[in-house]
């Protein structure tokens, strides 16, 4: 009797979860689709002529051929990565380190006014980069450090580094005291209770402020057009303006610049994506 | 190898005042417990000891030798802490040779040293697990080794069994009593809330209550001659009866005490102590209760019962007696039968009445 009045209502929430499921899916498909398909197109046109391209914008390529992507090789996107990947790379080493020296200090140690110096740091957060320019390259160049990778490197650790402290700074507040304190009375120095025990715990947040900090730096643009000029010491973004500003009539040697410059992050994306993931929500606070 | 004092030692946090001078001697050897309620500066003291905190003023002693401004791994000193504290991202033997890495011990040592620390403990099959691949018994054993290899002279334990359930605590608490045994020359102190472990292991209990120390001594001198009504009240489970009442005649060595229950006796008294008409309490411990058939002349107390506590091989009765609010405890062997309301009558010998002053300090009368 009861069974039976409830089977209607049974099936009928059974086909709204179905209907919802395919509407979810269906939703997330075109999601897909209307992010990926321009990446593909992209992708594609690099392997056509500029005939091809102006013709018929949305077929398969007739060849495959890569001599789009040597040309574009060749004409700067060599260089625009493997600086872009020095100072990325530099650059991230000495934001995270320097930061977590910071944190560890900010929260571990006895120094009078602590909470002054916190805000000091934190307060770099609030400091616009754009305002700075001039006097930087001022700076840079009395220092010999303009169109440098250093200048690069420079400014990208310093401009992170309150940004990094803070997310380090929250997780380091959230490791237990205890074990700093048996580090002590292991007799471990502050030094080497950094270095062995509160570095090793705070890997997960590190992991994530690499990789903040490398999808920062990969793609800045203002200063990187700023403070290089050369083509040998131009970065991705900032190289693949140029590129299109020399190609600007041939398109296919412009997506396949592009598609080359996007092919480094996607790599390594795939290759940390479960950290990529982790380390997105540390930053938002998750 | 270790004789620790403590001089007048006092611990301030900016104004607030948490140990309010503590004197205190331990001799080489010996193991010491501290309790006292919580919040009472046990633990404060103990990291005071071992260098975590610094000492306000006073003095600490360890071998003749002034410690308060020497460095915590240099005390010679070796903790275990209420958390563990293992070094979650370090094997078990990593974990215990850490200490001995840093101090720069060769590889052979540390090794040799681990693994036997290993053996006495039964981790040898862990060595090269994390912490969290381990119970909760096993971690606490890896955080005694870790304060073992180090060799101390003396060992602080925080409430080192408080995270284990009741099996393993007992368990571990006899491998503690045994490691003790293993280690005679080291000094231990351990703070614990567990009155049946401060009972079993200490060869002196310490009783602390709010920053001061109550009364030190074997765990019989405090459940026998407790020096205070604190320390009467703390030790002992169930807690100690207290009877309010007042002395009514005084004469040269003995005094008339009559209970707010109606019940009076006699005792004998040290010149000094107890004025005519001085208010006292009387503790009477639940076990040292006696029932009687209503024969008995001297000490013969009656009450009711209003609840019964069945525990296996004890009951445990609450009692009402007359004019007196709170409930009377008394401990009953577990084949009796006793009901709800039912009348009783019971007597306490003379020697298992503790007399307390109108400030609270023990009078000892015959003993
Ligand atoms: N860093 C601190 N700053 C200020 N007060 C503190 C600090 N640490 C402890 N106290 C205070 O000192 C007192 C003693 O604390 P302690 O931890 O020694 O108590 P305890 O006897 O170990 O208690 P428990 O049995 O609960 O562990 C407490 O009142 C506590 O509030
Ligand atoms: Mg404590």
């Amino acid at each position: 009797m009861n069974g039976a009045r409830h089977a209607p209502e049974a099936e009928r929430t059974d086909f709204l979860a179905v209907l919802a499921k395919v509407c979810l899916v269906t939703f997330l498909t075109s999601l897909g689709i209307v992010v990926l398909y321009p990446l593909l197109w992209m992708a594609l046109n690099g392997f056509k002529t500029n005939a091809e391209i102006f013709g018929n914008p949305f077929a398969l390529p007739s060849g495959f051929g890569v001599a789009n992507y040597i040309s574009a090789w060749n004409q700067g996107i060599r260089n625009y990565i493997a600086t872009s990947v020095i100072v990325t790379v530099g650059s991230a080493i000495c934001t995270v380190l320097i930061s977590a020296w910071t944190a560890y200090g900010l929260t571990r140690s006895k120094l009078p006014g602590k909470p002054f110096f916190v805000g000091i740091v934190l307060g770099g957060l609030m400091l616009s980069p754009t305002v700075a320019v001039i006097p930087l390259v001022r700076m840079m160049q009395d220092l010999g450090l303009y169109n440098t990778y250093w200048a690069l490197i420079i400014l990208y650790t310093a401009f992170r580094i309150p940004f990094t402290t803070f997310l380090i700074r929250a997780y380091m507040l959230g490791l237990p005291r205890d074990l700093d304190e048996a580090a002590i009375m292991d007799g471990a120095s502050e030094r080497q209770i950094f270095w062995k025990v509160t570095l090793p715990l705070c890997k997960p947040i590190l992991v994530s402020c690499v990789i903040l900090h490398v999808l920062f730096a990969w793609n800045e643009y203002l200063f990187a057009m700023i403070f290089t000029s050369g083509a040998d010491l131009q970065t991705l973004p900032v190289g693949l303006t140029s590129i299109m500003a020399k190609h600007g009539t041939n398109y296919a040697v412009v997506f396949a610049a592009m598609t080359l410059s996007a092919l480094p992050i996607v790599i390594t994306f795939f290759a940390a994506q479960r950290f990529f993931i982790r380390g997105l929500a540390e930053g938002i606070g998750k | 190898m270790a004789d620790l004092s403590l001089r007048n030692i006092r611990k301030a946090y900016a104004d607030f005042e948490v140990l309010h001078g503590i004197d205190l001697e331990i001799s080489s050897g010996e193991f010491i417990v501290f309790v006292g309620p919580s919040g009472c500066g046990k633990s404060t003291l103990l990291r005071s000891i071992a260098g975590l905190e610094t000492i306000t003023s006073g003095d600490l002693i360890i071998d003749n030798e002034r410690m308060n401004a020497v460095a915590p791994s240099k005390r010679g000193i070796s903790m275990v802490f209420q958390s563990y504290a293992l070094y979650p991202h370090m094997t078990v033997f990593e974990n215990m040779a850490f200490g001995l890495r840093i101090a720069g011990t060769p590889k052979s040592e540390i090794d040799e040293r681990v693994r036997r620390a290993a053996e006495i403990l039964q981790l040898d099959k862990y060595l090269h697990r994390q912490p969290k691949a381990l119970s909760g018994g096993q971690r606490q054993r890896v955080a005694i080794g870790r304060a073992i290899v180090r060799n101390p002279r003396v060992f602080l334990f925080d409430e080192p069994l408080s995270n284990l359930d009741a099996a393993l605590r007992v368990g571990t608490r006899i491998e503690i009593a045994k490691l003790k045994r293993s280690m005679p020359d080291t000094t231990m102190i351990y703070v614990t809330h567990d009155q049946v472990e401060a009972m079993t292991l200490a060869d002196r209990i310490v009783v602390f209550n709010d920053g001061r120390i109550e009364q030190v001594g074997t765990p019989t001198d405090l459940y026998r001659k407790p020096a205070n009504l604190f320390v009467a009240q703390f030790i002992g489970s169930p807690a100690m009866n207290i009877l309010k009442g007042k002395v009514v005649e005084r004469s040269k060595t003995s005094a008339r005490c009559l209970l707010d229950c109606g019940v009076s006796f006699e005792t004998e008294v040290e010149p000094g102590r107890l004025s005519q008409g001085e208010a006292i309490s009387v503790g009477i411990r639940p076990e040292d209760v006696e029932l009687h058939d209503g024969t008995a002349t001297d000490l013969a107390f009656t009450g009711s019962i209003d609840l019964v506590e069945h525990l296996g091989e004890v009951q445990i009765l609450y009692l009402d007696l007359p004019d007196i609010r709170e409930k009377f405890l008394m401990k009953a062997g577990g084949q009796s039968t006793f009901e709800r309301m039912q009348g009783i009558c019971f007597t306490v010998r003379r020697q298992n009445l503790h007399i307390f002053d109108s400030s609270g300090n023990a009078v000892r009368g015959e003993r």
